[in-house]
């Protein structure tokens, strides 16, 4: 079933956002990169439960890294895109892709 | 930019709610973030409710794949919390009525609470507040015993002895309130603490400037006149001079030594708020005319003491017990027990009582308008779980038990409760200094200042949380109860009126209509009755002459006068003012009528002869004339009888003490034994309302004016010019003495001082039960408006048949008007109680006054009347067709 399985929209706008930030991906920076580019506001809540969603599906994995001092001693949980996540988001596209063929939605 | 803390309160949940894992990567990305400071608060709670929210529900998820919710009675409470905000949300206008209601309601007892806890609960405004305890001590049995304050205070010699012999405390403090004449351009009276010297050391509060007092300035009597400053009083009056230390103050005529200046937000320890304090030695000369510091047998000092680290008020309770058994057994019959409670601006026990007995009851009004709004939410909430009955039965139908049902509708009404706890705080952080200062601007008593600390505190938190969830329960649990009590099959199906749970539910309502009603009544009639009292109170004639007279008080004993300085103070002050323009007649007295002072002794008359508690006045001969008090037998004092001692002591009686102390005889004559001195009574004046406004003197003597107690005299003064009669005091007072303070006030300002509270009361009582008269027609309207829809099919199958338009409005008035009949009979037995323990509140008012209790029922039973017929006159216009046809 995982294999057919078409991913969210939200799903994909955050498995992008992993994708753009390379080895930066942790929560502040994939938020803002969200935000900034959708225009959107989104919440740590949101978020992480649909990141948590993604690692159980084993799109994404997670680590953490030394805590720091501004985080008040906490440690960052650093993500990064599998290979199993990018298939997810290529089969997407390619079935948004397909069903946008010969359709200008300009012109309707 | 600056770090900006986080709300503690949204960490807490955080910490709660989450995982430890993402406890880690959550709460780090908010902090990481929020310490830029580019977010405001609201941020951060938005934040973390998104978070808690999200991972709740994760975390629920797979604790039901284990199966261990079915275990815990509590699991899913998170969700009920939920769900019942969201069920709030999608009805906002319900939630706004029920959370603006309650939140009056709840309002107004925390107000009532606030003020209660600033006089009697809030610690002192000292150091480590909870170490300090105040001690007191009460006698049981009668004693002899003099008294300057209250009798649980303390003597010296006893203060002494608690020092001396204690050892739960690391100190023990002693101080007596006083008021002193501070000498100045203006010459004003001041309120201050004589102390003992270890007194800032017990409080912990030193001096911010200079130095409190030493060991040493304890030691003599009348030897150390030093003084500290309040440190508003120090800014105010000496411009925050910082070189007055070391300088002199004139406190009565004497020059007091500038040694500190105390720290701010520091108004002593005792409900009047000291400007200054003094060492103890200093009593003579701050208490003139009285040796207090020997007296063994006198209550003047309050007595507040430091626990030693470790030791419980039960230890210092204990420990002081022994040493109060000592004092006891060494002067029989003495007979006392301690009282040691941690200290509070108001410490006396006596005083304790009489507050919080006032306190109850003001909490028993508030409470009473917070029932009937409670009525109304059950009511509310009754409507509406009649709306869901699908919903509910749809639940119990898929599984859900009856108890997890009533947890999700009681989270509701709990919901609401605390939203209108919170509701109620905020109004009362600005209503409890609203009301403080209207009462303290309604008592036009001389009272320094009096302040207190209001605010909102813990306390009052707790109070208003412990009042929340009490109206949760109050309107949530019946209506809960009743909601998951359904037929499952004529629920699911949607039948208008399954029989037996419909008519459970409206007993239900009834009962809340009839509590209302006779809640309302009771509140109702109280205000009535005060409303009464305050009307005769207006109309009181005092019996004596009150207009275009003006009473003045002079600080003498302060000013060092002895009693033949002042007698001759006193004879100039007259004879200059009766030559002044404008100024009719002048007369002295010891006691101002109504001024709330009063003096009494014993009177032996008979044979055997029996003795009587009597109230007594020393007057000058012009006294009768200006007050306008006749003689009606006999005659009055002479000019020569008020100035020299005469043969035999003389006496006026007032008509009711001659009816009283010679029933049928003639009093012209008659002798009684006052401290054993005789004296003849030589007139008999008309009866007066001399001590206070609701009542006639039952006793009332009149002495003429020799020298002693002459340094207490004050002056009344006939004049159709009050305001230049109040100059013309001025002056003469100037140029006889300009140190000596003058207090004049016209007579009618003291007789205004009776007359307020009941104002302030039915003023009170008046807006208060307007609010429950308002909310309980709201409820009853509702109940039958309710009534009527669910029975529109009723009504058109009767129509239908045949009842006509008056057949139906009296079917539907006489329904909703039963449970007001007896919830009106109920209050009326009650408030009949209720009115006798009132009874001393009222003037002139039969607490059964028939005026009050037949117009108050009759209007509420026609208020609720008109509740009633606006729904009913509704239920006849229904169209016969459409209602039977309605589902």
């Amino acid at each position: 079933m995982a294999a057919r399985d078409y991913l969210g929209e939200f799903e994909q706008i955050v498995l992008l956002a992993l994708l753009r930030l390379g080895d930066q991906a942790y929560g502040v920076p994939v938020r803002h990169e969200i935000e900034r580019r959708t225009k959107r506001a989104i919440t740590v809540g949101a978020l992480y439960s649909t990141l948590d969603r993604l690692e159980s599906k084993g799109y994404v994995k997670s680590w953490f890294s030394n805590p720091t001092p501004e985080r008040g001693g906490r440690a960052r949980r650093y993500f990064l895109v599998e290979p199993l996540g990018l298939k997810a988001i290529k089969r997407t596209q390619k079935a948004i892709a397909g069903m946008l063929e010969g359709l200008d939605l300009q012109k309707i | 930019m600056t770090k900006a803390k986080p709300p503690r309160l949204a960490m807490l949940l955080l910490r709660l709610r989450l995982s430890k894992a993402a406890r880690e990567s959550v709460v780090g990305d908010l902090l990481e973030e929020y310490s830029s400071g580019a977010h405001p608060p609201i941020w951060f709670w938005r934040q973390t409710w998104s978070a808690i929210g999200q991972r709740y529900q994760r975390m629920e998820h797979l604790e039901e794949e284990g199966s261990r919710v079915m275990k815990n009675p509590f699991s899913g409470m998170w969700n009920d919390v939920q769900y019942a905000g969201r069920t709030l949300r999608r009805n906002p206008g319900f939630a706004v009525v029920a959370v603006l209601a309650l939140g009056f309601g709840i309002g107004v007892n925390t107000t009532v609470f606030s003020l209660l806890n600033a006089i009697a609960l809030r610690p002192l405004p000292v150091e480590r507040s909870t170490e300090v305890v105040s001690v007191y001590q009460s006698f049981q049995g009668r004693i002899g015993r003099n008294v300057s304050g209250a009798i649980s205070y303390f003597s010296y010699p006893e203060y002494k002895m608690f020092r001396d012999d204690n050892r739960t405390l690391s100190g023990l403090a002693a101080s007596a309130l006083v008021y002193a004449s501070l000498a100045g351009d203006t010459p004003r009276r001041v309120s201050g603490q004589i102390v003992t010297c270890n007194f800032f050391s017990v409080v912990g509060r030193t001096p911010t400037l200079g130095r409190g007092f030493a060991e040493n300035e304890c030691a003599t009597p009348d030897a150390s006149s030093v003084v500290v400053l309040e440190h508003d009083f120090w800014r105010t009056q000496f411009n925050q001079d910082p070189t007055l230390i070391g300088k002199t103050i004139v406190l009565n005529r004497r020059a007091f030594t500038v040694v500190g200046i105390a720290p701010p937000n520091f108004p002593g320890t005792s409900l009047v708020p000291a400007l200054f304090w003094a060492p103890i030695t200093m009593q003579a000369a701050l208490i003139p005319g009285a040796k207090y510091l020997d007296d063994a047998n006198l209550s003047w000092l309050e007595m507040v003491g430091r626990l030693k680290p470790g030791m419980a008020v039960s230890q210092a309770r204990a420990d002081l017990a022994v040493i109060l058994n000592r004092i006891d057994q060494a002067n029989p019959p003495r007979k006392s027990v301690i009282s040691v409670e941690v200290a509070t601006l108001l410490g006396d026990p006596d005083a304790r009582t009489m507050v919080f007995a006032g306190g109850s009851a003001a909490l028993f009004a508030v409470g009473l308008v917070l029932m009937i709004a409670c009525a109304n939410i059950a009511n509310l909430l009754l409507a509406r779980a009649a709306a869901r009955r699908k919903e509910i039965g749809i639940r119990l139908a898929s599984g859900a038990s009856r108890w997890r049902l009533i947890r999700m509708l009681l989270t509701e009404s709990m919901s609401i409760s605390i939203l209108g706890g919170a509701a109620g705080v905020v109004f009362t952080s600005w209503s409890a200094h609203f009301l403080f200062n209207f009462v303290v601007s309604n008592i036009p008593r001389d009272v320094p200042g009096l302040s207190l600390d209001v605010s909102v505190d813990m306390r009052v938190l707790g109070y208003a949380f412990l009042v929340s969830l009490l109206t949760s329960a109050a309107f949530g649990l019946a209506p809960a109860l009743q909601a998951t009590r359904i037929d499952l099959n004529s629920a699911l199906k949607d039948e208008g009126a399954g029989l037996t749970p419909a008519a459970a539910r409206g007993w239900l309502r009834s009962t809340l209509v009839g509590v209302q009603v006779s809640v309302c009544l009771i509140l109702l009639v109280a205000a009535g009755l005060l409303m009464r009292g305050l009307q005769a109170a207006q109309t009181v004639d005092p019996a004596f002459i009150t207009t275009n007279t003006l009473a003045a008080e002079f600080d003498l004993k302060q000013q060092g006068y002895d009693d033949a300085k002042a007698a001759l103070f006193n004879r100039q002050l007259v004879e200059l003012l009766s030559s002044s323009p404008g100024v009719e007649s002048v007369a002295m007295a010891a006691v101002i009528p109504l001024s709330g002072s009063n003096h009494q002794t014993s009177a032996e008359t008979g044979e055997p002869p029996v003795s009587r508690p009597i109230r007594f006045n020393t007057v000058s001969h012009e006294f009768f004339g200006v007050l306008g008090i006749p003689i009606v037998r006999g005659r009055g004092f002479t000019e020569a009888e008020t100035k020299s001692k005469t043969e035999v002591k003389l006496a006026v009686v007032s008509e009711s003490t001659a009816r009283r102390l010679w029933p049928g005889a003639d009093p012209i004559g008659k002798r009684m034994l006052i401290a054993k001195a005789p004296f003849e009574v030589i007139g008999v004046a008309r009866d007066a309302r001399l001590t206070t406004l609701s009542s006639i003197d039952q006793t009332y003597v009149y002495f003429p004016a020799w020298e002693s107690g002459q340094a207490k005299m004050s002056l009344l003064v006939h004049s159709s010019d009050m305001p230049a009669a109040r100059r013309h005091i001025r002056r003469v007072v100037d140029s006889l003495d300009s140190a000596v303070i003058v207090n004049a006030k016209s007579l009618e300002e003291h007789v205004d001082f009776w007359r307020k509270p009941s104002l302030l009361l039915a003023a009170v009582a008046g807006t208060l039960g307007f609010v429950g008269l308002l909310l309980a027609s709201v409820g009853i309207y509702g109940v039958v408006s309710y009534g009527v829809n669910r029975r529109i099919r009723e009504l058109g199958i009767r129509i239908t048949l045949g009842a006509d338009q008056p057949d139906i409005l009296r079917l539907i008035i006489r329904q909703g008007m039963r449970p007001v009949a007896i919830g009106l009979a109920i209050g009326f037995v009650v408030s009949l109680g209720l009115a006798k323990v009132m009874s001393f509140l009222l003037y002139g008012v039969s607490p059964a006054d028939p005026m009050t209790f037949a117009g108050v029922s009759i209007f509420l039973f026609a208020v609720a009347l008109v509740a009633c017929y606006l729904p009913a006159r509704r239920a006849t216009r229904v169209d016969p067709i459409a209602a039977l046809r309605y589902e």
